[in-house]
């Protein structure tokens, strides 16, 4: 086409350059802001430390140790993954995901309860968590599309009211010797998500299932309907201008409330795919809503509101998370990680203003172009 | 019954404190989604102020209020500048803040546990003793300063929104900060100022909320939700401060029956687990907010980062 | 003292890649009425902007009576004297005449507001110009009119002698125009010194006394308006004398292609009907062009044709097919296209590509969409094929992001969009709003053609030149009713404005729509 040769590219105007380096910027300025803090409560070993968090893994000296604890870091990295694809994939269509927290609550009870309380395999219950989600989701569309009620209030309220419920229903299936369900092992092992040999590769990491690729295979398909498809074409349209995609006949009501239902049953999925494995268990007395869900809205961030991006950044934080436990070791304690991650997210907040100054150098076509849609 | 208008009382006068901070945030044109962080770090202020300070009693709850306002105020400067400077999404913003509430007060608590002794890896602070120099007999009722400064805070929050020069500019931001640029007022400075304020009250509203019952507070949980819950009584309340306060009660009232369902013979027999107690005050929000959404008084322009290019 | 109350002298302003103001130099005299005029993107609102502070200019200075003074704020500029009453009024809708008066400027009697004195002087300055206000009314309650008068009042209130009128005209009826002009010329004659920004030449002949004018961001000339035509206007202002008439060919309209039938459409902002009773008809080869003051319910008549709105009576027929309850999409297929009245709002998305924007109403037709695939390929080339076809002008072609287009270019993908589909109906609403003279013309010979093509055109305009050259049958609409239709050919511009403002209408209505008909019986 015409003048695309005389268009002055420079390297730091390509869009996903923008994007990536923007990312990296807050991870180095959250890194360093952590290795502050540090140095404020321990000067002699802040090196050591931040280099222990960046190391995870790394941090075991025997091959197998690192192999094993590298697929934990894996499974764990699964919730969160899906987690922020929840809060993408709704974001492309202009709307914050808040309620991701209570849609991973209601993904982890209702697959807990299937599995414990009913009895059923591991695939059901995978249903049954996206279903649930999708419900759960669905709600504060509806409630968007037809009460004009902000999907960000609603979804805070409904975070905290799945989480009470979660926490009852499955004080049913709790181990009356803790606060924590039985493990899936104990109760109904063909609920367990099955591993196909892959936690053989992972010195036989009991966690590690084929819920790790499926993350991936999901997340490569989230991207696929958002760029190649009519849906994605609707959806995104419907975000960005609901007054031109209701002038062109699409159904933006409905398309509302699909995508919410849609991203509802992605974080319930991604819990499913957690408490499926017996990574961990759920505690039933628990009083705050989980941080994973807000979490992956870090990693959606960071990610640069690409599906693709989120599973490096999703990894990264979880990577970051799980180093921080091994901070005990040295004088330090594992908060130390959360509080890189919470610092980094509220970084994610400037991405703006980063990719500003990367395109105010050279050429200023973007920076003009912006303006000009203003004025216009 | 005096336990449940006590403990209605004491959720209500938390609620209305932070909803009102929240209602002079929106009114300057910023969403303060972050007053769950603002409140935990008010609480970090007052918190430390009644460990580390050493005064007679009275001097004491000054001190202690004027470290956790000043706390939440140091906090909402976080939101401040980006969501007014840097233009950044305010709702990211919020919710980072939040997330970093509880992340950095639990790191300072922590810290200083750990530098007082290397074996105390707990993220508590106790002040047995300094919490009772807040409390006060009022007629018969055991209450707290506090929550007579939540009255005066009221009422004065009021005048400044309806009755003065401040208030009239603060609201003009919100509604439409073009029109208030063009007639000389400083866009930025008068969101600073709501933001701040929101920090203000905000920081009060997490310090009286650490104070109700409990002697000792563990930074890791935060404040279970009470900034969220006070967003939905500044909305619902319409944003505006007398109808925030009577919402507020309200609040109070669903709050306060989880914590003393039991003392009523008839709410034991409805034979209910008490988690639906934790749920109503969030259900009552939601059903509320749909029924009223539609013809909603929020300031026009919140939300919107200001750009003087713009018009 | 110096002759001028201000001066730009030489005045430049950039921004990214574009000149605004390039070199301009205007000089304002104490008590005149003194024009701005140019089209739309000449630049004015950015020289007044420099004036009025909210732009510092790189170039060139401003005096105030001689002297140089450096305007950094609209703050500055209050304390020169400096008032404006902006194009989109500055009011806060939900405070009261008397706070928006006040606002920046409060008196306060210890901590508190104090408005008694402030009252006492609004009223007396009412009383003085003429302006009517009611001061406890909320501005979301009160007309457009009171609403400009507050704005005024508000420069008087400030004590200003500098008052800038940025296109005041558009939004008012004829009768608060002419209302407007005579508070100006009073204004004026109390000593205060006008700038009056318009590309109005008829308004701009009647009030001012100079006239200067800016063409693409270049200062053009200053002429004393007693020595101007509209004609010498208007070339300076767009550089060529222009052909104002489109040319036609008479019209043959055939059968009725859209017929509408009592219909109403609820009101947002009041609790009157938007859209009261309206019937009409539109034959294929006709334009039929709906005119009226902006506000008179054209908007949400077309919103309630096209399915933006409900309708809350009426039935609408396209082709003899009753499409009343149809959706927006299957009405879109049934045969109409609609160019939006607000580009922005409906008519793009503005962060898509410009091939995106141009599918969106056939995106999902078998040639774009196979089992739920978007077929880029196809799309790129249909893009292409219109880009060409209807010269729509764009930085990368149609990888272009829409907000990166020009408006003209922008109006242009559109109207391709809408016409390429080989519409029965096209509804046109305001087609060549903000655009230059070349982008105008191009879009009225395409609504033409598809006149000589026999389809049936539903043109919305508040433009009258516009409604006077292009259409074949006027409508009058005035607060939500048809009052009265005309023939172009026979009826004037001023009979137009008295149906407009209300002042007449036609007495039998229910013969308006059969008008139509009757004719073809003939």
């Amino acid at each position: 086409m015409q003048g695309k040769e005389n268009k002055k590219t420079s390297f730091f105007s390509i869009p996903w350059v923008q994007t990536i380096t923007a990312s990296l910027i807050c991870i180095l300025l959250g890194l360093l802001i952590g290795f502050i803090a540090l140095l404020i409560i321990n000067p002699e070993n802040a090196w050591d430390g931040i280099v222990t968090v960046l190391k995870n893994f790394w941090n075991y000296k025997q091959a197998t140790k690192q192999v094993k604890y590298f697929g934990q870091t894996l499974v764990k990295m699964v919730p969160l993954l899906m987690c922020s694809l929840s809060v993408l994939f709704a974001y492309k269509v202009g709307l914050f995901n808040i309620g991701v927290a209570g849609q991973y609550v209601i993904g982890a009870g209702a697959s807990l309860y299937c599995a414990l309380g009913l009895g059923m395999p591991w695939w059901v219950c995978l249903m049954a968590a996206m279903v649930f989600g999708a419900v759960w989701g669905a709600i504060p569309g509806i409630l968007k599309a037809y009460r004009n009620v902000n999907e960000v209030i609603s979804g805070i309220m409904l975070n905290w009211i799945g989480l009470y419920l979660i926490n009852t229903i499955l004080t049913q299936v709790k181990n009356p010797t803790g606060k924590d369900t039985f493990t899936v092992a104990s109760k109904n092992p063909s609920a367990l998500i099955p591993s196909l040999g892959l936690g053989s590769l992972f010195n036989n990491e009991k966690t590690v299932t084929i819920a790790i690729p499926l993350a991936i295979i999901i997340a490569v398909a989230v991207w696929v309907l958002l760029s190649k498809t009519r849906l994605g074409y609707e959806l995104k349209a419907t975000g960005l201008n609901k007054n031109a995609a209701m002038y062109c006949g699409m159904r933006e009501k409905f398309n509302i409330i699909l995508t919410t239902a849609i991203a509802g049953a992605l974080a319930a999925l991604g819990a499913a795919m957690l408490f499926l494995t017996d990574s961990m268990q759920w505690e039933c007395t628990q009083s705050s809503v989980p941080a994973m869900g807000f979490n992956g809205i870090a990693a959606a961030f960071l990610g640069g509101l690409n599906p693709i991006g989120t599973i490096f950044s999703a990894y990264f934080i979880q990577h970051i998370t799980e180093g921080g436990a091994q901070l005990t070791k040295l004088g330090y304690f594992s908060q130390i990680s959360d509080f890189i991650s919470s610092f980094i997210i509220y970084l994610c907040a400037f991405v703006l203003f980063f990719r500003g100054i990367m395109n105010r150098k050279p050429g200023d076509r973007a920076g003009r172009s912006k303006k000009g849609g203003k004025k216009a | 019954m005096t336990t449940l208008i006590s403990y209605t009382i004491f959720f209500a006068s938390v609620l209305m404190l932070v909803a009102l901070g929240g209602c002079f945030s929106e009114h300057s044109g910023v969403i303060n989604l972050g007053l769950e962080g603002v409140m935990v770090f008010g609480a970090l202020g007052g918190a430390l102020g009644m460990r580390y300070a050493d005064l007679p009693p009275f001097v004491m709850v000054v001190c202690c209020v004027l470290m956790a306002v000043l706390f939440g105020m140091l906090y909402s400067l976080l939101l401040a500048v980006a969501a007014i400077n840097f233009k950044a999404d305010q709702t990211l913003v919020g919710t980072a803040m939040n997330l970093l509430g509880t992340a950095a007060a639990t790191v300072i608590v922590k810290a200083l546990n750990m530098a007082a002794d290397p074996n105390n890896t707990s993220s508590e602070i106790v002040y047995v003793v300094p919490k009772k120099f807040f409390m006060v007999n009022f007629m018969g009722f055991e209450i707290s300063y506090l929550m007579l400064l939540a009255v005066v805070l009221l009422v004065i929050s009021y005048l400044v929104l309806y009755r003065t020069r401040f208030g009239l500019r603060l609201q003009a931001c919100g509604e439409h900060p073009q029109a208030a640029a063009s007639v000389g007022i400083n866009v930025f400075r008068m969101r600073y100022a709501g933001v701040l304020i929101s920090g203000f009250l905000g920081g009060l509203g997490g310090l009286m909320y650490i104070l109700g019952g409990v002697s000792q507070w563990k930074f890791e949980v935060g404040v279970a939700g009470f900034g969220f819950l006070s967003l939905a009584v500044m909305i619902f309340g319409q944003w505006k401060p007398l109808r925030i306060a009577a919402v507020a009660l309200l609040f109070g009232l669903f709050r306060s029956l989880s914590n003393t369902y039991n003392g009523f013979p008839f709410l034991v027999e409805l034979n209910l687990p008490g988690s639906v107690y934790n749920m109503l005050p969030y259900i009552v929000s939601l059903v509320v907010l749909a029924l009223t959404s539609k013809n909603s008084h929020a300031p026009k322009a919140e939300g919107i980062p200001y750009d003087k290019g713009m018009r | 003292m110096s002759e001028y109350a201000i001066e730009m002298l030489h005045i430049t302003k950039r921004f990214p890649g574009i000149i605004a103001n390039d070199d301009v130099t205007l000089q304002l005299r104490k008590g005149e009425i003194h024009a701005l005029l140019g089209e739309n993107g000449a630049g004015k609102s950015t020289l007044m902007s420099v004036l009025f502070g909210l732009y510092q200019a790189e170039e060139g200075e401003i005096r105030k009576d001689g002297k140089v003074v450096h305007i950094t704020s609209p703050n500055v500029a209050n304390d020169l004297g400096i008032g404006m009453v902006h194009q989109h009024f500055k009011l806060v809708e939900c405070f009261t005449v008397l706070d928006n008066i006040i606002l920046g400027v409060e008196t306060t009697k210890g901590p508190f507001l104090e408005k008694t004195e402030a009252r006492k002087k609004v009223m007396a300055l009412s009383e003085k110009y003429g302006l009517q206000v009611d001061p406890d009314a909320k501005i979301e309650d009160i007309t457009v009119g009171m609403q400009q008068r507050t704005e005024i009042l508000k420069m008087l209130y400030r004590d200003n002698e500098i008052l800038i009128f940025d296109e005041p005209t558009a939004v008012l009826t004829p009768q608060e125009i002419e209302e407007l002009m005579v508070i100006m010329k009073n204004l004026a004659a109390e000593g205060k010194s006008i700038l009056f920004i318009s590309h109005k030449l008829n308004e701009i002949l009647e009030v001012s006394d100079r006239c200067t004018v800016l063409r693409k961001g270049k200062y053009i000339g200053t002429v004393d308006t007693k020595d101007s035509t509209a004609e010498s206007l208007s070339a300076m202002m767009v550089g060529r004398s222009v052909n104002f008439h489109v040319e036609k060919q008479p019209c043959h309209p055939g059968d009725t292609v859209l017929s509408v039938r009592n219909m109403s459409v609820a009101s947002k902002a009041h609790k009157k009907m938007a859209v009261n009773n309206v019937s009409l008809d539109v034959r294929a080869g006709e334009i039929v062009c709906i005119a009226g003051i902006d506000g008179n319910g054209q908007t949400e008549f077309v919103y309630g044709l096209s399915g933006l709105e409900p309708l809350a009576s009426g039935t609408i027929m396209l082709n003899g097919k009753d499409i009343t309850r149809s959706s927006i999409r299957q009405k879109s297929i049934g045969g109409m296209s609609h160019i939006p009245e607000d580009r922005h709002k409906h008519g793009l998305v503005l962060d898509y590509s410009l091939e995106d924007n141009i599918i969106l109403q056939n995106y999902f037709e078998p040639r774009f969409t196979k089992h739920g695939f978007l077929q880029r390929r196809a799309i790129r080339e249909y893009a292409e094929k219109l880009i060409e076809q209807y010269d729509v002008r764009s930085g990368q072609g149609p990888i272009t992001a829409a907000r990166a287009m020009s408006g003209g270019n922008q109006q242009k993908a559109i109207v391709a969009r809408e016409i390429d589909r080989g519409p029965e109906l096209l509804i046109a609403v305001q087609p060549t709003r903000g655009l230059d003279v070349g982008a105008i013309e191009y879009i009225h010979k395409q609504i033409v053609a598809q006149r000589d093509a026999g389809k049936a055109v539903l043109l919305v305009s508040l433009e009258l030149d516009e409604v006077m050259d292009v259409s074949d049958r006027i409508l009058v609409m005035y607060e939500g009713e048809i009052v009265g239709e005309f023939d172009p050919k026979t009826t004037t511009v001023e009979e137009l404005g008295l149906y407009m403002a209300g002042a007449k209408r036609a007495t039998e209505e229910s013969d308006l729509y059969l008008a139509g008909a009757k004719r073809k019986e003939m």
